[in-house]
């Protein structure tokens, strides 16, 4: 196993038992085959129901696998060596509800062994950076999800980890807070930390990772940088032209849709010379012109097919 | 287990001990000293010559009794409301060992039931001596006793909640509180069914925990000394039987999947 | 709260009295059925409870308390079946109770209006008490046993017997003794009885047994008293006068007034029926032949 990965996994396979009255397994990951280097931010993507928690529970020794094998920061995920140097951030976090969010953090300091000092450091520190300081000393059982969610950041990072694992970091947050974690994920990065999260919400990884492993079903679809999977050249262009109707424009250039006023048309790069020429004649305006390049969305779309009916994943939250 | 683990299963502990008093668990505190003080006023006025013995006989079973409930019902919940709320995960990415964790849980819990009973037995003496009665410092072998059964019982709520939902196990712990209790049933059905192999009645008998053995209340209140020797060789047996629980206990919980 | 709702939950507070009142009016008719259950059987639930068995003891003999108290506050003269089983159930439950045994004997052996007049039942009582290996050597059980025997059974040899039984107890006053040997005096009775409910008067704490005491004493005394006026009518009978049927009237032949009424103030009356003089028909002490 390479030591300058953060994580490697080999053929990591672990089935659960399904059912009330007859028990079969059923597999959620088969063989994940997996490698994030160091200082990197990974994204683990697939719809519901593809095998991402149950990677990072394996991962984080919560969970035993069937077969195959982990190491964590050059470590065997067994020995618990590696754990002072990790944080983890579960999916729908639950804390106690009749501590204060100061009293959490400083109780997660305890575990990690840091002195009182050093806690009461940290604590005010990633309080203030997760935007949660003035709530400090409010008993938990009054924290909105988004709230319960930026503790859950900030008890990840008690202890400085060099990794980090968050499972769905973005859930139950208001853009504000999104923000936040998406700048909180990058600012990691900058520090030369490695970052491994999983989410559905396609956008995210987009912005964020440097590498995403595709998951579907428990099986790895694909994995690698962003620019591989995806092809980044763009796609077609998105035009928003205003006081002009389609009857003005070529035709064959690409579909039209009204939007009130508006005319929205999707056209090939190559055809936007003339789109715009049209509509200047006719006297339209030109309100924007967007270049697109193939999104995950599409490349899900494509991949995938449409989605299944126990799968669903999204493009914003 | 080195420094570092010590403090780890202190940290545990001290936060079980913050949420049971937080959580209100203590308030059955309150219901106690008005039942005991209700009773040791009332009894005088029902009784011919009774009341110290009624006191007294009242006060050890209702500390018997709740302590028992409690133990058994909040024993519970710890490792089972834990995992079903997952407040454990982030807690075992921690390094926490999961045997840290089931030591600090239980310590936490023994330490509030132990706060518990010597605020229960400050009421008993409180009551006896509002009642006009002499302070009888015999009345603490009896203490210890009960103080062994709850041990006893928090560290099979430990097991129990470690191996099935919260109901079950305690459910199961409860259970094990009165079969233990009828453990001289036991014994004696080896003379009551002739037919069964006396093995297993014998079995039976040693492998449930015998809550008789912790049971002094009858020679506290009749004035009879309780030997040292005797309290020594219950201690000894709650401490072995509370070792094989959590041992057990450490064992299911290390192979289990948190789901 | 608004008005309506309030309206609708006191009209519900109030109907729960008036229903309950109906089924108590209802339930009345079978309560004396009812007196006989849930009393139990005491072997059954030693077993039942183990651990608290004492405490269950304690439970049952308030209830056999209160049981004898209601008797004789509520229910004047009416039997008491229910005090036999009770005090069973209890020395079952604890058999080291002493208390049950001894003051459980008196309840019982006690003739009606005060007691549940069953005193074999009271003897067996103690009998069981003393049984047990706890109580076995405790010279009171055997004091109580002999006590009662004679005062209430009349069975003076059996009393001495029991006497010198607890007599040899470690701890036994030498009155026990010396109590046993007059029994079995002849004419020894009327003055053994006497030292013995006298006894049993600075035994008992204040309260109700120690009223029953004097209460004994005071009836033994106007017994004394009755013999003497029976001798004097019989002298007056002899010399050829009618005896008066009212105690009061002996005083014209120098009888002094305290031996013509009893402890309450009662004048004695002459009873057809008895061949003697005899309390006064109100008097407390009055019983029927």
């Amino acid at each position: 196993m390479n030591d300058g990965c953060a994580i490697v996994t080999e053929g990591l396979t672990k089935s659960y038992p399904h059912g009330h009255v007859v028990r079969h397994l059923r597999p959620a990951l088969r063989g994940l085959d997996l490698r994030v280097e160091r200082g990197e931010i990974f994204g683990c993507l697939g719809p519901n129901g593809s095998g991402k928690t149950t990677t990072i529970k394996l991962l984080m020794g919560l969970i035993h696998p069937d077969s195959g094998r982990a190491t964590i920061l050059g470590q065997p995920v067994a020995a618990q060596g590696w754990r002072t140097r990790v944080g983890y951030l579960p999916e729908h976090p639950y804390f106690y509800d009749y501590l204060t969010a100061e009293e959490y953090l400083d109780y997660a300091g305890r575990l990690f062994g840091l002195d009182r000092a050093t806690r009461r450091a940290r604590r005010e520190q990633l309080l203030a950076q997760v935007g949660l300081a003035r709530s400090a000393r409010v008993p938990l059982r009054r924290y909105s999800k988004g709230m319960l969610q930026r503790l859950g950041l900030a008890q990840a990072l008690v202890n400085d980890p060099e990794l980090v694992l968050l499972d769905e970091p973005m859930s139950g947050l208001d853009p504000i807070g999104r923000r936040l974690v998406r700048d909180l994920i990058l600012d990691l990065r900058r520090q030369g930390k490695t970052v491994f999260f999983s989410t559905h919400i396609l956008s995210d990884a987009e912005t964020l990772c440097d590498r995403v492993a595709v998951l579907r079903e428990g099986a790895l679809l694909k994995a690698g940088l962003l620019s591989e999977i995806l092809d980044l050249d763009v796609a077609h262009v998105e035009v928003l032209l205003a006081s002009v109707g389609p009857e003005a424009l070529p035709a064959g250039l690409g579909p039209a849709e009204r939007l009130g006023e508006r005319l929205r048309l999707r056209l090939p790069e190559s055809g936007l010379a003339a789109a715009l020429e049209a509509a200047r004649a006719a006297g339209g305006r030109v309100l924007s012109v967007q270049p697109v390049r193939q999104s995950l969305e599409d490349f899900f779309f494509r991949e995938l097919g449409t989605p299944g009916k126990e799968e669903s994943w999204t493009v914003e939250d | 287990m080195d420094g570092g683990g010590l403090r780890r299963v202190l940290a545990v502990a001290t936060n079980t001990y913050r949420e049971t008093v937080r959580e209100r668990v203590l308030y059955n505190l309150v219901f106690f000293a008005v039942l005991m003080i209700l009773s040791g006023l009332l009894l005088k006025e029902l009784s011919i010559r009774q009341d110290e013995k009624i006191v007294k006989d009242v006060g050890l079973g209702a500390m018997e009794i709740f302590g028992t409930a409690i133990a058994a019902f909040i024993g519970v919940g710890l490792v089972s409301k834990e995992i079903e709320r997952r407040s454990l995960y982030p807690l075992l990415a921690k390094p926490l060992g999961r045997g840290e964790f089931l030591l600090g849980k239980y310590l936490g819990l023994c330490f509030t039931l132990m706060v518990n009973l010597a605020v229960m037995t400050a009421g008993l003496y409180l009551t006896l001596a509002w009642t006009g009665r002499r302070l009888d410092p015999a009345l603490l072998a009896a203490v210890w006793g009960i103080a062994l059964q709850l041990l006893l019982v928090v560290a099979f709520a430990l097991l129990f909640s470690t191996l099935t939902s919260p109901l079950l196990a305690a459910t199961c712990t409860l259970a094990l509180v009165v079969a233990g209790r009828f453990s001289d049933v036991v014994r004696n059905m080896r003379e009551l069914l002739p037919d069964v192999p006396a093995w297993l009645p014998t079995l039976v008998y040693y492998a449930v925990p015998n809550y008789r053995n912790f049971d002094f209340k009858a020679h506290v209140v009749y004035r009879d000394a309780v030997p040292l020797g005797d309290l020594a060789w219950a201690s000894l047996y709650a401490a072995v039987y509370v070792a094989l629980a959590l041992g057990l206990a450490l064992q299911v919980f290390r192979r289990r999947d948190l789901n | 709260m608004r008005p309506w709702p309030a309206l609708v939950l006191a009209l519900l507070g109030a109907a729960v009295p008036l229903v309950q009142q109906r089924i108590d009016a209802r339930q009345d008719r079978w309560r004396a059925q009812a007196e006989s259950l849930y009393v139990g059987d005491g072997r059954a639930l030693r077993r039942l409870l183990p651990g608290f068995e004492v405490l269950a003891a304690d439970l049952y003999w308030l209830r056999a308390v209160q049981y004898y108290g209601g008797k004789l506050a509520f229910e004047v003269g009416q039997p008491m079946p229910l005090l036999a089983p009770l005090l069973e159930i209890t020395t079952t439950l604890d058999p080291r109770l002493e208390i049950a045994y001894r003051y459980g004997a008196i309840f019982l052996c006690e003739p009606p209006p005060r007691g549940a007049g069953d005193c074999p039942a009271g003897l067996r009582l103690l009998e069981k008490g003393v049984a047990t290996e706890h109580l076995r050597h405790a010279w009171g059980m055997y004091q109580d046993l002999g006590y009662f025997r004679f005062l209430y059974m009349k069975d003076a040899a059996g009393a001495s017997r029991d006497l010198m039984r607890g007599a040899s107890e470690p701890g036994a006053p030498p009155t026990l003794a010396s109590l046993a040997g007059s029994l079995l005096e002849k004419g020894g009775e009327a003055r053994a009885a006497r030292r013995i409910w006298k006894d049993l008067y600075e035994q008992y704490p204040e309260g109700y047994l120690r009223d029953n005491a004097r209460f004994n004493l005071r009836r033994l005394e106007a017994l004394d008293a009755i013999e003497q006026l029976n001798e004097v009518g019989q002298r007056l009978v002899a010399a050829g006068q009618s005896r008066p049927k009212r105690a009061e009237d002996l005083a014209r032949w120098g009888v002094p007034p305290g031996l013509l009424r009893d402890s309450t103030g009662v004048p004695f009356e002459w009873d057809e029926a008895r061949d003697s003089y005899y309390f006064g028909r109100s008097s407390e002490f009055w019983r029927p032949r």
